[in-house]
């Protein structure tokens, strides 16, 4: 009897052990965030006094470190454009390589499949030589391209659940004289919702995410052309780290909270995108 | 392989075939690409072609010849920049961009590479138009090949624009940057003030080298069994990590499993360069951690056993070599192992019940069941993309990069003088050499080495994902 009720609670007193152990970091942010004391405070894990400026200036007082709200919105920016061509890529390759038949099929999956395993980090030094010789270093432009050129290899998770429409649907479409166009847009494209949000969100959520390609991309020192990343990164430069930190909290607060909000909602898709393909059957 | 070649054989024969029976329209297409749609009367196919073709030839004229010229050399003509009193101007000599050279050179070879397709299959498309003729076929009008774009053709019309994306920024890059490898271009020659030209394999021999001048060879040697070791216990901590963690919160057993998930979720749903960044104050020299552990006397007596150096002070968790990579390590689970538990949690859900069901009647343990059912299970749906994740891990770029980035100050001089650290991986010390040194050659190499590396490792999961492929089998 004793056993039983034991071993039930120390089953959740481990998973809260751990849970603790997990947002350890993220409280500390939310915590700073909120300090009124600018620097890191490395005696205290709480502040002492607790205030909303850090978050009030950054919006309010913008000087040449500080550009939230403009760096915010020139991600913001970047995101929308990748979106848009990413996920027309994605669902693009998808429905060519599922939904229709043709000689060049095969190899160009396979190839798809070994061009989509190389990290994308590793071309980067030859990305942006590209991009210097063709004058878009420093130019959003740029990295919407950078972002989006390549996205058509992520069509696997898009070509699975195409792969499960059935085909009886686009057959009866096809007897009724309906062409490939018009079985992409009007039948396939309204039947792949789930798939649709995950491929929006996960796109859009890209450019938030980045890091490397818009440090090595945007170099120019020129604060109001970064992206949220490059500029909370520079907050933390060793000559502006004591005046700026906690600042740099609020701004990380304020942009994982839209990110956490859809990565919460792509992540139920994400689970069934990757198994959804393999495992049935 | 053998098919492959027996299909391009194929293809010069029918090209060969086309040229030799051809009637006199046809033959013109060896010189105007468009005249043998004439011949058939596609007037718009014609000028089409033929404006194609006239591109080609002026493109070429214009920008291809003259920089191909060069692509031996990679330009002659040292930048020159002389004051010219009758216009008090400075003035520029027409000097040579070595970049430019290497990069429309390798342009160039691709286009005439895709052109020289373009015309043979064009020959052969038109034999094939004069055949159908001869037989009293009917030709479809230049609307009726604009609208099969729609239908019949439409993956065309679909992937063209994507194909094109991957290859302006992942194929040719990738050309470019392994000719790179073949030169010498870094901070001491630099376009367009100075010209970079051809070396050979002397970058690849520096790569090995070990001398007074040269430490590439010790830093390399250094850098890749990092770069595997860490590859490896970040790849199999994560992953059985998040099994263990799924397990534990899948269990009937535990309440409120969707409160539990989403509260280890919210870890990775911070973007990294926001938790990874605070992570690595939080553990700094001077931070929050140092102090609690000196208060609760951490500090000493991790000093006593000979964990930390006598007379520091604080525990050097992202500063010293050994305390850097356990804590790498060690703050990667903190980050990999939500979500591995996400996919393992997706797995899961998926293993047939009946198994487990009759595992269970058979007087299994839930040891037995984990070990010969839930582990096997696990390793054959998730196999491919443990290889994935693996080669993911030897290009963590974030990871290492924002951990140790101005905190971690090497003070191997061996490893300094290549500007290499202990803690870097390939990938880490390839973008300090591209944006810090402006090494591109060394930069190049060592892509070009993460790059056989990657592919060795792709070919084995490329091969175990197409072994089973099984996707039409639901449709």
């Amino acid at each position: 009897m004793m056993k039983k009720v034991v071993k039930p609670i120390i089953r959740h007193l481990v998973l809260a052990l751990l849970a603790v152990i997990w947002l350890i970091p993220i409280v500390w942010l939310l915590a700073t965030s909120f300090s009124s004391y600018q620097g890191i405070n490395i005696s205290h894990f709480f502040p002492e006094k607790f205030t909303f400026n850090n978050y009030l200036m950054l919006f309010g007082a913008a000087d040449t470190v500080a550009q939230f709200p403009r760096w915010f919105m020139n991600t913001f920016v970047i995101a929308i454009f990748t979106c848009i061509i990413s996920t027309c890529f994605v669902l693009m390759v998808a429905y060519a390589t599922s939904c229709m038949r043709f000689k060049a099929r095969k190899p160009l999956m396979n190839v798809g499949i070994i061009l989509g395993m190389f990290p994308g980090v590793l071309s980067m030094i030859a990305v942006y030589f590209v991009l210097k010789s063709i004058g878009l270093t420093n130019s959003h432009f740029g990295m919407v391209l950078v972002y989006s050129a390549g996205s058509g290899l992520g069509y696997l998770i898009a070509k699975g659940f195409f792969d499960t429409i059935p085909v009886s649907l686009r057959e009866a479409a096809k007897l009724e004289g309906a062409s490939e166009a018009t079985i992409f847009t009007k039948i396939v494209i309204p039947l792949s919702g789930p798939i649709i949000v995950y491929t929006v969100i996960s796109s859009f959520l890209s450019p938030w995410m980045d890091f490397v390609y818009a440090k090595l991309i945007l170099n120019s020192g020129i604060s109001t052309d970064w992206t949220v990343a490059i500029g909370l990164y520079n907050m933390l430069d060793r000559s502006l780290i004591n005046t700026y930190f906690s600042r740099f909290c609020a701004g990380g607060v304020l942009v994982s909270i839209p990110i956490s909000a859809l990565f919460v909602i792509m992540q139920k898709f994400y689970v069934e995108g990757v198994t959804g393909g393999s495992v049935k059957g | 392989m053998k098919s492959v070649v027996k299909k391009i054989g194929n293809i010069f024969r029918n090209f060969g075939e086309s040229v030799a029976k051809g009637n006199l329209w046809v033959k013109l297409s060896l010189i105007i690409m468009g005249a043998g749609y004439l011949g058939v009367g596609q007037v718009a196919k014609a000028v089409l072609m033929t404006v194609v073709e006239a591109v080609f030839v002026l493109y070429m004229l214009l920008v291809g010849v003259p920089y191909l010229s060069k692509f031996g050399t990679l330009g002659t003509v040292q930048y020159k920049s002389e004051f010219n009193f009758a216009t008090m101007k400075n003035e520029v000599n027409n000097y040579d961009h070595s970049f430019m050279i290497l990069l429309f050179g390798v342009i160039t070879i691709i286009l005439i590479v895709a052109f020289l397709c373009i015309y043979i299959a064009n020959m052969i498309y038109v034999y094939k138009l004069q055949k159908r003729k001869e037989q009293g076929i009917v030709i479809n009008s230049f609307k009726k090949d604009l609208r099969s774009l729609f239908n019949e053709r439409f993956h065309i019309t679909i992937l063209a624009l994507p194909v094109m994306g991957v290859v302006v920024f992942t194929i040719v890059p990738l050309i470019i940057m392994i000719a790179v490898a073949f030169t010498n271009y870094d901070q001491n020659h630099m376009p367009p003030a100075a010209l970079f030209t051809w070396t050979g394999v002397e970058n690849f021999k520096n790569l090995i080298t070990t001398s007074t001048t040269i430490t590439f060879g010790y830093s390399f040697g250094k850098v890749i069994v990092w770069t595997f070791v860490w590859a490896f216990f970040a790849t199999f901590t994560t992953y059985f990590g998040g099994i263990l963690m799924a397990k534990f919160i899948n269990n009937p057993k535990t309440k409120v499993q969707k409160l539990w998930r989403t509260l280890f979720v919210v870890t990775i749903a911070v973007p990294q360069f926001v938790s990874l960044l605070l992570v690595r104050y939080f553990f700094a020299n001077t931070g929050i951690v140092n102090t609690i552990c000196s208060q609760i006397g951490v500090t000493d007596f991790l000093t006593k056993i000979g964990l930390v150096r006598e007379g520091l002070g604080y525990i050097p968790f992202l500063s010293s070599p050994g305390w850097a990579h356990f804590m790498i390590i060690m703050i990667n689970i903190w980050v990999g192992v939500p979500y591995q538990m996400l996919i393992a949690t997706g797995v899961l859900m998926n293993i047939p019940n009946d198994l487990m069901e009759s595992a269970k009647i058979d007087g299994a343990s839930s040891f037995q069941i984990f070990k010969s059912i839930t582990m096997p299970y696990m390793l054959f749906v998730t196999g491919p993309s443990l290889i994935t994740q693996f080669i993911g891990n030897i290009n963590n770029f974030n990871v290492i990069y924002l951990l140790t980035q101005d905190v971690y100050k090497t003070t191997d001089q061996l490893l300094a003088n290549s500007s290499a650290k202990e803690v870097d991986l390939l990938v880490t010390w390839l973008f300090r050499l591209t944006s810090e040194q402006y090494n591109y050659k060394m930069a190049s190499v060592i892509g070009c080495v993460v790059f056989v590396i990657c592919a060795i490792f792709t070919l084995i999961a490329f091969r175990r994902m197409t072994a089973g492929d099984k996707e039409e089998s639901f449709q």
